[in-house]
């Protein structure tokens, strides 16, 4: 008799449970998510990974690194053209001078960028970013010579150099690894002084205009 | 007597009467309700759409980015912001918890931008700013274990280096004028019409990682209506729909990262853990569309 009566209760006791597993608010027990999921994880960030990065680099330098990079890869096949588009030596010494520093750049960010581990790309270096010649312009600057090329080629360089000297002072006080952010003050401190021999040689109006 | 001893004095028959009819008039209960909220919900009106919503509009403009660039103010092209407004190149989830907002619920602390969009090289905001929050795109079982996006969460949706339509998911069409085809580029839409931009989030996480050195990877897109392995965890799929005041020829439109194809969007989680929560379970799991207070509409 006592087990006619206790059979059906722990059926019905069952069927109810399964009901409200199924139809119930489902929490992370009886849904068909992984256990990763569990509302704890979810609930406590701090169980959670800021970033997937790990080790000495912060997410500062390794943007800063991607950004790097992607701006010296830019600016030097603007650097390039400057031999064949004008004969004055003032503008070819600066612009070999520059690109010497770009690749010695490039070199060093590779390098801490694959020491970091993070990907040599980022979602949104590309095209129309500040201080990076644009396909249209560096097309302009392809068909120009003289003086018309040295007016593009400075404009250029000034908009490359005050953008690399910003990012950079930023990376010197925001970033945390020891030769990243030296890297960053050398990008500074080079960049700051490029930029004072650009300004005379510049027909824009901030400079003496000595080679307009 | 080996009974328990409260039910010692009741004839036995009766306690059996009473125990099977009481668990009957339980379950039966619990059949109606449940019945109830599967197949008509709350209000008998409600409707049959998994969703949530938060309008957030304009903020404020900035050349920066605090997931792509953390740190580095000005290395970003120009960014609209929208939700929280004190977005800058250094914001963290603590800046986001306590900040202002442009929200409706006030509730959504989050920060959502997007590249500017300039029409003859002036910029253009968009008036009526949308984010919803969907259940869709999976099977009804993958919805139904849905998990609250966790706070701290960064997503970004959209390809900003896209070097043509092919490599973008961004879609330009025109409110009220569903003749004009959507396109991945801006669009002609007719006078009295507004140009309108629809972005869809990667909905599966990875269930570990608030953000990745790419900014991608810790989050995946459905694939056969489902989370592949790698991104188990289905959370809410956002959708960003920005309504510009625009219309006619887009031959002067831009964005600041390029044509229409490359818009994007960034989104940083600061939805409070309860409210979040509440509205997963209220709105997404049982498939009810709800309105700005996370109830159903």
């Amino acid at each position: 008799m006592r087990a006619l009566v206790a059979a059906p209760s722990t059926l019905l006791i069952a069927a109810l449970l399964a009901a409200g597993c199924a139809a119930g608010p489902p929490d992370a027990a009886g849904t068909t998510a992984p256990s990763v999921a569990a509302p704890t994880a979810v609930a406590a960030p701090s169980t959670a990974r800021a970033t997937g990065t790990a080790g000495p680099f912060s997410p500062t330098d390794i943007a800063w690194l991607q950004l790097t990079v992607a701006m010296a890869e830019r600016v030097l096949p603007v650097l390039d053209l400057v031999p064949a588009r004008t004969t004055d030596p003032t503008w070819r010494r600066l612009a070999a001078q520059i690109e010497t520093t770009e690749r010695a750049n490039l070199t060093v960010s590779r390098r801490l960028l694959g020491d970091s581990g993070a990907p040599a790309t980022n979602p949104h270096e590309g095209h129309d970013m500040p201080g990076m010649i644009g396909a249209d312009e560096l097309a302009a600057l392809r068909s120009s010579t003289g003086k018309a090329f040295q007016r593009l080629f400075a404009g250029h360089l000034r908009a490359h150099l005050t953008q690399a000297v910003r990012i950079a002072a930023a990376e010197q006080r925001g970033g945390v690894h020891p030769e990243t952010t030296a890297l960053a003050a050398a990008v500074v401190r080079r960049g700051t002084t490029d930029l004072a021999r650009l300004d005379p040689a510049v027909p824009d109006g901030r400079g003496a205009g000595q080679a307009a | 007597m080996d009974r328990a001893a409260p039910l010692s004095g009741i004839p036995r028959r009766l306690r059996l009467a009473t125990a099977i009819g009481a668990l009957l008039a339980l379950l039966g209960t619990y059949m109606v309700s449940t019945t109830a909220r599967a197949d008509a919900a709350p209000g008998a009106n409600a409707i049959r759409v998994a969703e949530f919503p938060a309008d957030c509009t304009y903020s404020h403009r900035l050349p920066d980015d605090p997931i792509i660039f953390p740190g580095l103010p000005g290395a970003s092209h120009m960014h609209s912001f929208f939700g929280s407004t004190v977005t800058n190149a250094h914001t963290t989830l603590r800046d986001l918890v306590n900040s202002p907002t442009t929200c409706n619920p006030r509730t959504d602390v989050s920060s959502y931008w997007v590249p500017t969009l300039y029409n003859n090289n002036v910029p253009v905001e968009p008036t009526i700013v949308t984010f919803y929050y969907l259940g869709e795109g999976v099977r009804a079982d993958v919805v139904a274990a849905t998990q609250p996006l966790p706070q701290g969460l960064r997503i970004v949706a959209g390809n900003a280096k896209a070097a043509g339509p092919n490599e973008s998911i961004a879609r330009w069409s025109c409110l009220h004028a569903g003749q004009v085809p959507p396109s991945k580029n801006f669009v002609t839409c007719p006078a009295g019409t507004m140009m309108e931009s629809y972005l869809d989030f990667p909905q599966c996480w990875n269930g570990r990682d608030l953000d990745s050195p790419d900014h991608k990877s810790h989050m995946a897109y459905p694939v056969n209506q489902a989370c592949p392995s790698t991104h188990p965890v289905h959370v809410p799929k956002l959708r960003q729909v920005l309504r510009y005041p625009v219309n006619g020829n887009p031959a002067q439109f831009r964005l600041a990262s390029g044509p229409g194809y490359t818009m994007h969007g960034d989104f940083f989680n600061a939805w409070p853990v309860a409210e979040m929560a509440r509205r997963v379970q209220d709105c997404i799991r049982p498939v009810i569309k709800c309105g700005h207070d996370g109830r159903p509409i």
